[in-house]
């Protein structure tokens, strides 16, 4: 009796889901252009919305939609065991470039890379490039140097903070340069580093930043996606407080942010990136080498806070801009870390 | 005479559940902006669109839920609420990986072995902590277990940045496991690998043991009244108790190494999404049933093949994604619940 029952609601929700997906043929794609267009695809392992890292990329996404007409999609995932599937996934469905923004994505990209030659891998901060992987190398840390002379300058303690996220070699790098910009300003200045281990947890980013700040650091720079609203928070309170701390945003133009208390940025031009990455794609000069982007290229940049004018002193603003045009002249070399295994590389 | 019935009922239940999820969902997608017709089509296209796609995908991201649910159904038969999965699925992804690439042999036959037995074993050391506080002292195993994740994570994070690190010493993962120690596929030309096969293996095994043993017997006499068991004076439990927690924490442990020697080849921070706490919807969802854990494992790696899809195909968020895998969830559980009070009001009457 229960069984017959049972039988019947099984080929009541049977029914229901095929209703479901035959109804799917009608309805129109929000994100495509047109069927037959170039596909991009963009696989993250963090959220859209964390205005940095993944936000960045994202926005790199929508700009290749709306000024080069592609098929767009996106995909964030969860687990290293998801990446080779979601490559799969889109090299299957016709997609011709599809971006892994992240080093975590070299592995799956090199293992799915020979089975779909005419598909191109993007790796963001990879390693190894391959025929049709192409490692996407930002030197950040050119930024983060002038930030680092900014923070020097502005400091009044000699202490200045840094806080991560997780220790990888992109952050890692931004942090080395940034202490050399600091100690270039001023030699005798003390450097507080601290890692939380998370991207996202914004409450271990505000405990860091206020450890941090109690131990003197007047002005302090980040490498955390969304957690650095906690980062931001903590400085603002401080400020609330009546401290004189200054934050540093990284990684995107974060002015806008938390324009309260950022005096500059380091920053990634992503969708710029993204968009000449694409534009190079789609005229066959994308190779399987290491593609960098750096001050040279023009999409790594130090940006100061036009909100906070006059906290960076004149001078030292004017000390930066001779510094940058040192590292585009390549002859102030920023300390980095190299990642990418294979020497062969085109600056882009 | 019950047996079967049960499996049937499990599978009823999801579908029925999942058919409620469909309902609830496809409003709250309509009302989002998003297309519920889309996005019900790119789930079951993602996870049952083709024979690769349900193989390659489904499948393989059933493997992790099916080890580590049938481990949390089988501590639950035995009354041991083993919360610490997680834990014990990173104690043996780690111990597989430590062994893998330190052990200075290159034969597949040897060292596949090895590394199981190893990846086995430290998961059962993960659960026998919490064994003998519970046995000893009498503490609680849900807290302990749990607790026993957080240590695992923080171990694994730690040994990923440090003893354990990938040569170059610059990313934060481990060296790639050699050729000699990748789980061979079980189709050929499709990403399913030995392991699933090792993991129904593991089912059928435990669903004898549990229906035709004397121990399988003794064991879920103590998860049905432990007391009853101890005043019954016929045998001891706290050999049955740490027989549960020991072989529960082994199973698990393979969930770590399998993903490992099977998919990605490498050990990582965040290997888990949470497969050992997903296990136990997995594991209740099956009534703690080894076998029809193999279907509800399958439903639930369907449901996050489909999520990818979802995300691919129909432009759904991630959030969203996960919010409908949450209803799905809930809705099954709730049917389940319905059912089982009908069920019994039927047998009363």
């Amino acid at each position: 009796m229960l069984t017959r029952k049972a039988l019947r609601s099984t080929i009541a929700a049977a029914a229901l889901l095929a209703t479901a997906a035959c109804g799917s043929d009608n309805t129109d794609r929000s994100s495509s252009n047109s069927a037959d267009a170039p596909s991009v695809a963009l696989l993250t392992s963090g959220p859209v919305s964390d205005a940095g890292w993944h936000a960045g990329a994202y926005e790199g996404l929508q700009l290749i939609r709306d000024s080069l007409r592609f098929r767009v999609s996106h995909q964030q995932t969860r687990t290293p065991a998801e990446f080779d599937e979601a490559f799969i996934s889109y090299a299957q469905a016709g997609y011709g470039l599809i971006f892994g923004h992240g080093f975590e994505y070299q592995d799956a990209a090199t293992r799915v890379g020979p089975q779909f030659p005419n598909v191109t891998f993007v790796v963001s901060s990879g390693s190894r490039p391959g025929p049709n992987v192409v490692p996407l190398v930002f030197h950040l840390n050119e930024a983060s140097y002038l930030a680092g002379m900014a923070a020097g300058a502005v400091t009044q303690s000699g202490i200045v903070g840094m806080v991560g996220g997780v220790e990888i070699p992109a952050a890692k790098g931004t942090f080395i340069a940034f202490e050399a910009g600091v100690k270039a300003v001023r030699s005798d200045a003390k450097l507080l580093e601290t890692h939380t281990g998370d991207w996202y947890d914004v409450s271990a980013a505000k405990e860091a930043t206020a450890a941090q700040l109690r131990q003197g650091a007047d002005i302090l720079i980040h490498n955390l996606d969304a957690a650095s609203f906690g980062f931001f928070q903590a400085v603002r309170e401080a400020r609330k407080a009546g401290g004189d701390a200054w934050a540093l945003g990284m990684n995107l133009d974060q002015n806008d942010v938390a324009p309260d208390v950022i005096v500059a940025s380091a920053m990634i031009d992503l969708p710029a990136v993204f968009l000449s990455t694409a534009e190079a794609w789609e005229k066959g000069t994308l190779r399987g080498v290491a593609r960098y982007a750096g001050l040279r290229a023009g999409v790594v940049d130090f940006v100061p806070n036009p909100a906070q004018e006059g906290v960076i002193p004149l001078d030292a603003l004017e000390r930066i801009d001779s510094a940058r045009e040192a590292i585009i002249a390549g002859t102030l070399e920023v300390p980095r870390i190299e990642f990418v295994e294979e020497e062969a590389a085109a600056d882009g | 005479m019950r047996r079967s019935p049960e499996i049937v009922r499990g599978l009823l239940v999801a579908v029925v559940g999942l058919a409620v999820t469909a309902v609830v969902a496809a409003a709250l997608l309509a009302l989002g902006g998003h297309s519920p017709g889309a996005t019900f089509a790119a789930l079951i296209a993602g996870a049952f669109g083709s024979w690769d796609r349900f193989v390659s995908f489904t499948l393989v991201r059933a493997t992790p839920l099916l080890f580590t649910g049938l481990a949390v159904a089988l501590a639950f038969r035995a009354h041991v609420w083993n919360i610490g999965a997680e834990g014990q699925l990173y104690a043996g992804a780690l111990a597989g990986v430590a062994v893998a690439l330190l052990l200075p042999t290159s034969a597949p036959l040897l060292l596949l072995p090895i590394t199981l037995v190893a990846a086995a074993a430290a998961g059962a050391l993960w659960a026998a902590g919490p064994a003998a506080m519970r046995t000893r002292f009498g503490v609680g195993e849900v807290i302990t277990t749990l607790l026993l994740n957080f240590v695992a994570l923080f171990l694994a994070q730690f040994l990923v940045q440090g003893p354990l690190q990938e040569p170059r010493r610059i990313f934060n993962q481990t060296d790639s496991i050699p050729e000699a120690a990748h789980l061979p596929a079980l189709l050929p030309g499709t990403r399913l690998h030995v392991g699933f096969a090792l993991a129904v293996a593991v089912a059928l095994a435990l669903w004898l043991y549990l229906a035709r043993t004397p121990g399988g017997l003794r064991l879920r006499t103590v998860g049905a009244s432990p007391r009853a068991a101890r005043v019954s004076g016929r045998f001891r439990a706290t050999p049955v108790v740490w027989a549960a927690f020991l072989t529960s924490g082994a199973i698990a442990g393979l969930a770590g190494w399998v993903q490992i020697a099977g998919v990605t080849h490498r050990m990582y921070e965040g290997l888990s999404p949470g497969w050992g706490y997903t296990a136990i919807a997995v594991a209740l969802l099956a009534r703690l049933n080894p076998l029809a854990v193999v279907v509800t494992a399958i439903v639930f790696g369907a449901l996050s093949a489909g999520g990818g899809a979802m995300q691919r195909d129909a432009g759904v968020p991630e959030a969203w994604v996960r919010g409908i895998e949450a209803l799905v969830i809930l809705a099954v559980l709730a049917t389940d619940r319905c059912w089982q009070l009908l069920a019994a009001r039927g047998e009363g009457g």
